[in-house]
């Protein structure tokens, strides 16, 4: 430690200098010595794969074969005009708007909730936090008997009110709210828990002085809570974000991307086309379009939304 | 913590990003496929087996179809017994696609197993892959009775004058009904022999409320696999060789028919989830499914349960055959392959033939095993099983433009899905399969040929 130490204070003693002066030896061991286990996983997990990927999705690969043909970018060309690509991308777009969004509010609603000093508290946040620790495939297939149409309890609860239950496993839109919903209940708990913390950072001094000044509930939440969250959301936001384009497990285990595609998410697709099909290299370039289009969204979040949150 | 940090980036930087991503780039060119290099499948050479000694341990990638993992470890055992070679049993997957997504991820590496599941939706592209050993030679020097296989079971791997996998958990569909809604609804005690007669008899069973007279099932590997049954008792094929043939009025004439049965007759329904958990709950009369499903079914089921052929279609009987064979892998040594190929005649010779099928409920794939004592005995005690193995008459091998071309399943259920869940089209949703697979045959398999 007393090494780090002096390397850091020799460090600034020269920093004003101009000219860089070289950095000991000791200090670059020490340098790969800490950061260097964690880079090497990094470049043989992450950067590898992702720069492999990008390689094989200008070829012509059938998983498993020894060899392949170059084939530009003939690949992304095929994704842009294939018949099925614009459900896949408006599924995607749907899927993530609704799981985003639907689980932002649902999230901070619960939290407000959750907030209040209600008798059984510990008992509700264990419970809405509770799904989120559970593995998606387990999820997935509970709920397939919950929304089976002959035996599941919502065609039991909505037959009792009178409705017919939608056909959640023949009908591509039903489906694909009934995977949203389960995503939901899966993951809201995670977004509960978070501005769960944040609201109890809210500084009672704050909300005391509102109270004082006349301020109503809805003014108080409006201007000063939903304000100080903004950190949170936009942390939230990200996270989640990511999350949900990249989600799999729940999907697999309850659709397979069906019926008639209805609930194949460019995720999704990148699965089916690279081991169901075998496609590998028209599979990469679909995940290389997913890859761009996080990219992009996550730039303009940074660029953009986090140019309004108030720290 | 500033909101808007600006962030800069100088020469020296963009210098040490681009090593990094050079670096990793090189790396990344590492494995893989060759660039450029001749694929496609192993060519049969003239190897001398009988100069060969067997290896002492290989591996068998399996998914133990119809729960016979103590099946497959009582073959492993008597065989270790008798050629003193080990066989590590190696539960690759859930299902055949699982096992083959494996199988290929796992191509080039050191850990390909000597044997590996082949279904009949697969074993092509591992051919064209050049991952599977083209089996004759070695089967003619191991005195395999490939003679003795039936003959539609065994020709469903053959492909350029050779075979690639030799057959093992086979199925087909069958022609499931419930005696006491049958019983209920005045008809006599057997299948409908033709879909005419299912058209009569179905307005019948429609009267129960609550009952549909048909439950079907969707989904990969299954809808576009009964359907043969419909499509080809009609006269019509999903292709002929690499040629999609679903523009034929035959084809649309078979699809147009389902559409009838589903919504203008309202005889039968896509069933939600499982069309076997329908059909063994009484919520419809018939069905379609596997041979595979017979004992589940049996044991399920609260009523007495019949089972007939697939019924015939004006230009008669059609029916196709699935399940697995069991392939040797190409990257492997001779040593290995000879191993291995001793073990697949020991797992398909008559004996073990009949002790997996009586076991299991697959079919029996040897015409002496089919005859012998052990498969009598089950006759005896499940007659419904009899059904499906005189059914195997009547079977024939699948079209190329399904099981041969990577997305051809697929496509088609896509296709098949939506004329029957959207009454779309016919013409129409088939010729959007017809040309993606089309395209996809030009893309994928043609230049491995």
């Amino acid at each position: 430690m007393a090494t780090a130490i002096d390397v850091r204070r020799r460090a600034a003693d020269t920093a004003p200098t101009l000219r860089r002066r070289r950095k000991p030896w000791k200090s670059w061991l020490l340098f790969l010595l800490f950061a260097g286990p964690n880079l090497a996983l990094l470049l043989v997990f992450t950067y590898k794969p992702l720069l492999q990927s990008f390689y094989y999705s200008t070829l012509q690969w059938n998983i498993g074969s020894a060899a392949a043909m170059p084939v530009g970018l003939a690949n992304y060309v095929d994704w842009f005009t294939d018949p099925s690509t614009p459900r896949v991308a408006g599924v995607t777009l749907v899927f993530t708007v609704a799981t985003v969004g639907g689980g932002m509010v649902i999230g901070l609603a619960l939290a407000l909730l959750l907030n209040r000093k209600l008798a059984g508290r510990g008992l509700a946040r264990t419970v809405v936090v509770a799904p989120y620790v559970l593995s998606g495939v387990a999820v997935g297939l509970l709920w397939l008997f919950v929304f089976d149409p002959n035996f599941g309890i919502t065609s039991a609860l909505l037959n009792a009110v009178g409705i017919a239950s939608p056909d959640w496993y023949n009908d591509p839109g039903a489906a694909l709210w009934m995977v949203i919903i389960v995503y939901l209940w899966k993951n809201v708990g995670y977004v509960a828990l978070i501005y769960l913390a944040a609201l109890q950072a809210v500084s009672r001094d704050l909300l005391d002085a509102a109270s004082l000044d006349g301020a109503s509930a809805a003014r108080t939440f409006k201007d000063i809570v939903l304000p100080l969250l903004g950190p949170t959301t936009f942390f939230l936001a990200v996270t989640t974000l990511l999350s949900s384009l990249q989600s799999f497990d729940i999907i697999r285990a309850m659709t397979q991307g069906g019926p008639l595609e209805g609930t194949t998410t460019m995720m999704y697709q990148i699965y089916q086309e690279g081991f169901q099909t075998g496609r590998a290299g028209y599979s990469s370039a679909v995940a290389t379009i997913l890859f761009a289009v996080l990219l992009i969204v996550t730039f303009v979040q940074m660029r953009y939304i986090q140019k309004k949150v108030h720290y | 913590m500033s909101a808007t940090k600006s962030f800069t980036i100088n020469r020296r930087q963009i210098l040490q990003l681009g090593a990094l991503l050079g670096g990793t780039a090189a790396l990344a060119a590492c494995g893989g496929p060759s660039i450029g290099a001749a694929g496609g499948a192993v060519q049969a050479t003239d190897r001398d087996w009988s100069g060969i000694t067997p290896a002492k341990e290989i591996t068998w990638w399996s998914n133990h179809p119809g729960a016979s993992r103590p099946v497959e470890e009582e073959i492993i055992r008597k065989f270790r017994e008798a050629h003193g070679i080990k066989v590590n049993l190696v539960t690759a997957g859930a299902n055949y696609d699982e096992v083959a997504q494996k199988f290929q991820a796992a191509a080039g590496t050191d850990n390909v197993p000597e044997l590996v599941g082949a279904s009949d939706v697969w074993w092509f592209r591992y051919m064209i892959n050049g991952q599977i050993l083209p089996l004759d030679q070695l089967a003619d020097h191991l005195e395999f009775d490939a003679a003795d296989f039936n003959t539609t079971l065994y020709n469903d791997y053959e492909y350029n004058n050779s075979h690639w996998a030799v057959p093992y958990a086979r199925s087909t569909p069958l022609f499931y009904y419930n005696k006491d809604a049958f019983k209920k609804a005045g008809l006599p005690d057997r299948a409908p022999k033709t879909w005419d007669e299912f058209d009569e008899w179905a307005p019948k069973l429609a009267d129960k409320p609550g009952l549909m007279p048909l439950g079907l099932g969707k989904g990969t590997s299954w809808i576009a696999w009964w359907f043969c049954n419909m499509l080809w008792g009609r006269g019509g094929a999903y292709s002929e060789e690499w040629t999609m043939t679903l523009d034929t009025p035959e084809a649309l004439a078979a699809a147009e028919y389902l559409q009838r049965l589903v919504f203008d007759d309202k005889v039968a329904a896509i069933a939600a989830t499982d069309y076997v958990a329908d059909f063994g709950a009484g919520l419809s009369a018939t069905t379609l499914a596997s041979t595979g499903s017979l004992s589940g079914i049996l044991e399920a089921a609260k009523f007495e349960v019949g089972t007939g052929f697939l019924p015939e279609g004006p230009r008669g009987a059609a029916c196709p055959t699935g399940g697995t064979g069991v392939a040797i892998a190409a990257d492997k040594t001779p040593e290995q392959q000879l191993a291995a190929g001793m073990f697949l005649k020991f797992l398909t010779n008559s004996e073990n033939t009949a002790y997996f099928s009586s076991n299991t409920g697959y079919m029996p794939v040897r015409t002496s095993a089919r005859d012998g004592d052990i498969m009598a005995d089950v006759y005896r005690k499940q007659p419904q099983f009899r059904t499906a193995v005189d059914q195997l008459e009547t079977t024939r091998v699948q079209d190329w433009g399904r099981v041969f071309v990577p997305n051809g399943d697929k496509e088609l259920t896509t296709a098949l899905e939506k004329i029957v869940l959207q009454q779309a089209d016919p013409a129409s949703a088939f010729k959007v399969a017809s040309d993606a697979i089309t395209k996809s045959f030009e893309q994928n398999v043609k230049s491995y040929l």
